[in-house]
């Protein structure tokens, strides 16, 4: 790291020992630290379900409710990150790129779904899109269900999930050099050649970041969603909610075998972003 | 770089919320260890009769309390869903008394270990309250909804909790079976299954949500969703109570349900409150205390205050409980284990 080259005296030497002593322990306290805090709680719940007789748990795993949920929860994740993507990064880019009134209002307000509580989100759902609602009841009047139903808990997900895709894809376009892009423009490249050729590369990592983080967010949400989906089992019910009414039934195993499938698909998804990142990386070099 | 700044106060800010909540934990300790000379009780209890224990029944037996030994009561009141009051007790949560709406809740806490007594073996059956499951409907009822049969059709949606999450939606699945084994008996003589499941079935056809808990699901009632709701007699009386129209049907066939309420000897014994804590149950049996729970929409356990409100608790004819289905283990295999009538019925649904 370069901010290490300007403070080491002689630049290439040896550092002083205390130094090295003090990164060592800076390493053990925050890998410690995970570990306790992020690591050991996960090791737990996995040697729980595992302590329960593989089979029982693979039993439970397999029960068409339980599996429906997880295709459900999966689906609705899946089409919550394709809109976030697309949308996510045209916020970036307009927030970057244009000058607004009330701009550092609207800045600020793409971060608030992290600060509200989830159930509030769910709450403010169903007031907006509820049957009391005009909007709710002028859509339901055109056959269109969006409480209760599969639309509910995408919008729920996207409200969640939406400061993701922005903040990771925002630094990376203020950063980016415009000098490329004018060069291409003068070259005679039209603005969607541009975008495609200069720009796209360079924030791809950061979008992939935003979406990979936004997807994992998403396969947990259980707040907003059991005030806006209905929860019918095998309709209506995501993993989250299933997991809920196995614990709250007495029945641990059940609820530890949905979880475990859920944590390794998130875990997936973060190692094949890793991966791609890294991949992007050596392509670059 | 605005997403390593964001980060970082998110994460100050929750070690602050953290240490804070360590500090006032540890105030809160402090200040019960200061107050000698006052008794304390801890009473642990699902959230329907919240209301009626808040506003009279504990006030009155802090009087009663005072008159009989001159000491200050302060009972400490939590209030959950019955399964997750019960967790947190078996959980290490040091509640003296429970007042649950499960049987098989307290069974729970005595399998533990930290209830040794026959609570059973009180007035009533250790029961304070009892309820029946009822049909609430819109203002007027505009659907002209009179019984089960009426839930089966095309233009009604139902509501009910989900009966995963929510013993109250228990008790509601159980009605419906139960009636329909019920109907059919009186019709042809004998409790046909067949039937009883074809009408479970068609009537969870027209529920349009499961929420969570009971309480939730009268509030979504509330928001506009559904023609029906099916829930505790005692929560739609409680709504009425507080002045809103909610008109309230008891069908021809329902369930009875009812309320424990027993001391955790394990906890009273380790806080020295066992004779409070005895006083209390005894005194939710009194007449005083079985007269409050009624005026906030309980059925009195009592028979006598019961027949005293007999005009606004009127009996249904075909009246059963949990044993004539079984009793509550027979219930949970049967109607909401693996492959029971419940489970695979919302299998089939999903199938159509």
């Amino acid at each position: 790291m370069s901010s290490h080259a300007i403070r080491e005296p002689g630049g290439a030497g040896k550092r002083p020992r205390w130094l090295q002593h003090s990164d060592l322990a800076l390493r053990g306290i925050s890998l410690g630290y995970i570990g306790l805090f992020v690591a050991l709680p996960i090791v737990a719940l996995t040697t729980r379900a595992c302590g329960g007789g593989l089979h029982r748990v693979w039993e439970e795993m397999t029960r068409p409710e339980a599996l429906f949920s997880l295709r459900l929860t999966l689906m609705m994740a899946a089409a919550m990150m394709i809109i976030n993507v697309l949308m996510g990064t045209l916020t970036a880019w307009v927030l970057v790129r244009y000058r607004f009134p009330a701009q550092s209002v609207v800045n600020a307000l793409i971060d608030l779904p992290f600060a509200i509580p989830t159930v509030v989100t769910g709450l403010m759902l169903v007031v907006l899109y509820g049957p009391q609602s005009s909007i709710g009841t002028f859509l339901s009047a055109h056959g269109v269900e969006v409480i209760y139903a599969k639309p509910g808990i995408v919008l729920a997900l996207l409200f969640v999930t939406s400061p993701f895709v922005v903040r990771a894809v925002q630094p990376v376009l203020m950063e980016l050099d415009r000098d490329m892009e004018e060069a291409a423009a003068t070259l005679g490249a039209r603005r969607w050649t541009v975008f495609r050729k200069v720009i796209l590369p360079s924030i791809f990592p950061a979008v992939l970041t935003g979406a990979a983080l936004s997807f994992s967010r998403a396969l947990g949400e259980f707040g907003s969603v059991v005030m806006v989906a209905g929860n019918i089992p095998m309709r209506t019910q995501v993993a989250s909610v299933f997991i809920y009414g196995e614990v709250e039934s007495d029945n641990p195993l059940g609820a530890l075998g949905v979880s475990v499938i859920l944590l390794a698909g998130s875990l997936i998804v973060l190692i094949a972003l890793n991966l791609l990142q890294r991949l992007g990386r050596k392509r670059d070099e | 770089m605005h997403r390593t700044g964001g980060i970082g106060l998110q994460w100050f800010s929750m070690i602050l919320t953290l240490f804070l909540a360590i500090g006032f934990w540890g105030c809160g300790k402090k200040g019960n260890e200061n107050v000698t000379h006052s008794d304390t009780l801890v009473l642990a209890a699902y959230t329907v009769p919240k209301e009626a224990y808040e506003k009279e029944i504990i006030p009155a037996f802090q009087n009663h309390w005072r008159e009989t030994t001159g000491r200050e009561v302060t009972v400490q009141q939590s209030y959950e869903a019955s399964g997750a009051q019960t967790r947190a007790v078996l959980g290490g949560f040091e509640a003296d008394v429970v007042a649950l709406s499960l049987e098989g809740d307290v069974d729970k806490i005595a399998a533990a270990g930290l209830i040794n007594h026959d609570w059973k073996n009180r007035p009533w059956r250790g029961f304070v309250t009892r309820s029946v499951v009822a049909i609430g409907c819109r203002a007027g009822n505009p659907k002209n909804i009179q019984g089960w049969e009426d839930l089966t059709r095309e233009d009604i949606e139902v509501l009910y909790p989900n009966p995963k999450t929510s013993g109250g939606a228990m008790w509601c699945v159980n009605a419906i079976y139960g009636a329909g084994l019920k109907m059919s008996e009186k019709k042809t003589g004998r409790a046909d299954p067949g039937f009883a499941r074809d009408l479970l079935k068609r009537i969870q056809r027209r529920v349009k949500v499961m929420d969570k808990s009971g309480r939730l699901s009268v509030t979504t009632f509330e928001r506009g969703v559904g023609d029906a709701i099916l829930t505790y007699e005692n929560e739609i009386l409680l709504r009425r109570i507080q002045g809103r129209e909610f008109p309230l049907l008891i069908p021809e066939s329902t369930i009875l349900i009812e309320n424990p309420i027993a001391v955790v000897d394990k906890n009273a014994d380790r806080h020295g409150v066992r004779e409070l804590a005895e006083a209390f149950v005894l005194f939710c049996h009194t007449d005083e205390a079985q007269r409050a729970y009624a005026r906030y929409g309980f059925r009195p356990a009592h028979p006598e205050i019961l027949k005293e409100f007999s005009e606004i608790y009127p009996d249904p004819p075909l009246l059963f409980d949990i044993d004539y289905l079984g009793g509550w283990t027979q219930v949970r295999k049967d109607i909401y284990g693996r492959g029971g009538i419940w489970t695979r019925i919302t299998q089939e649904l999903a199938e159509e």
